[in-house]
């Protein structure tokens, strides 16, 4: 049942990926991908690629996957273990939603990012109350980690 | 076997393009291909080319990407950067510089808010909200089914004290003069013992025996001031379990002399910064090439000093 899923998300993605990102399994394994995440244009991670694996459970898609940032990124869901903070991939993860779909709710994260639910408090603090900092330090790592 | 194929290829910038290529071309020549058909300029050295997830490498063949007919493969111009000069992506995963910039926020952020407390009182800062983040918890397995705590098996708890870090912290603890008076003066029964106290707590004997043996026998060895909530009720089943404890007599005449809340005295969290507290273990870490500083620290901190454990922990990707 997964693996049927799964092939069928892999052929959709082959077919017509979102425009920003792409994802495909690392090896043989189908339960196992790589994605990458092309940085927002209208954010400071602009220009930068990151790198994403993603781990299905053997109940997807009943379970969320597992996807962690590969890439450090300075953001404030999401830590320097490049664990993310995202509803939808822990309580409210539905059968109904995509690998595609879960990317695309990763770059509008990436967008607008969530400070009141941080993972990082020392950078969701940042983020709040001095933006022009946050900015120049998404972009130096964008610079320094993913270009 | 070669066929031509039509790839679909999609620009950050929204830009799209159709190029046809044999499966057994090399991405750069399918780069060369694109840097003719498009009207930006775009020498093959800033393409970035990405299909299902990875960056596709210059010398590979489409086919080694089993890239398909019909199908989209992302590219991304690398700004301002020669084609030498750009890190490969892959390698920022390892990650090898120590991560300055975290280390440097997450030093911003007051790392003893006790500090400055007056009168030397060691166990001053443990209500810091700084304790918070360094107490050790227990591993999942010493949760019952009831997700309640239950008694560690004697394997995992043989694993805990025998783990130098804590007996290392002890020694030092208990070779510092201020620490043993503070200790002493913190309850009557020592008080009233004396010299002897002193005695006790500095004995080599006490060290090498690890007192904290049998002082949690109640199952909370990772977090010992679980105990300096309920002082009386612990050092109760402290007492009654010493009969188990390495040398139970000197423990015994320790643990009479504490009477009640004294049990839990000895039972000093370490509070150095992590760099300090784990100098040997990060170096070893180092040595074998896990430069994280950030994980090797949480790794060494989950596995309570253990290098191995911390090993494990940074090979499961934890």
């Amino acid at each position: 049942m997964s693996l049927k899923r799964i092939t069928k998300e892999l052929n959709d993605l082959g077919r017509d990926p979102p425009s920003s990102c792409s994802a495909g399994p690392v090896g043989d394994d189908l339960f196992h991908w790589q994605a990458s995440i092309m940085g927002p244009a209208d954010s400071p991670y602009a220009g930068g690629v990151f790198f994403l694996s993603i781990h299905f459970p053997t109940d997807y898609p009943f379970k969320p996957p597992k996807v962690q940032f590969t890439t450090k990124i300075y953001h404030p869901n999401i830590n320097s273990n490049g664990n993310i903070c995202l509803d939808i991939l822990k309580d409210q993860w539905s059968p109904a939603l995509t690998i595609s779909k879960v990317l695309l709710s990763i770059c509008s994260l990436l967008t607008d990012a969530n400070p009141d639910d941080p993972l990082v408090p020392e950078i969701a603090h940042i983020y709040k109350t001095n933006p022009e900092l946050y900015q120049k330090n998404a972009k130096e790592w964008t610079k320094k980690y993913a270009i | 076997m070669t066929e031509t194929i039509t790839i679909l290829i999609k620009s950050s910038t929204g830009k799209k393009l159709e190029v046809s290529i044999a499966t057994d071309a090399t991405v750069e020549e399918l780069k060369t291909k694109i840097s003719e058909q498009s009207e930006d300029d775009l020498p093959v050295s800033s393409q970035r080319l990405i299909y299902s997830g990875r960056v596709l490498k210059d010398n590979e063949t489409i086919e080694f990407y089993k890239i398909k007919d019909g199908h989209t493969v992302h590219l991304v111009k690398s700004v301002n950067k020669s084609a030498a000069a750009a890190p490969t992506p892959a390698a920022s995963t390892t990650d090898t510089s120590n991560a300055t910039p975290s280390t440097a926020a997450a030093n911003a952020v007051p790392s003893n808010i006790a500090t400055g407390t007056g009168s030397f009182n060691p166990l001053a800062d443990l209500t810091g909200a700084r304790y918070a983040g360094y107490a050790q918890l227990p591993s999942a397995s010493m949760f019952g089914p009831d997700s309640g705590m239950t008694m560690p098996d004697p394997e995992e708890m043989e694993r805990m004290l025998s783990n130098p870090m804590v007996q290392q912290s002890m020694n030092e603890m208990l070779s510092n003069p201020q620490m043993v008076d503070f200790l002493i003066n913190q309850s009557p029964g020592m008080r009233a013992l004396g010299p002897q106290a002193r005695e006790l707590l500095q004995s080599e004997q006490f060290r090498t025996a690890n007192p904290f043996a049998a002082m949690f026998p109640g199952g909370l060895p990772q977090n010992p001031f679980a105990l300096y909530g309920n002082p009386q009720a612990n050092t109760g089943a402290a007492g009654a379990n010493l009969g188990g404890a390495n040398d139970a007599g000197l423990m015994q005449a320790l643990m009479a002399s504490l009477g009640g809340n004294g049990g839990n005295a000895p039972a000093q969290e370490d509070n150095r910064p992590p760099e300090e507290r784990y100098e040997s273990q990060l170096r070893q870490l180092n040595d074998m090439g896990f430069n994280d500083f950030e994980r090797n620290v949480a790794a060494l901190r989950r596995a309570g000093g253990s290098v191995q454990g911390a090993i494990e922990n940074l090979l499961n990707g934890i």
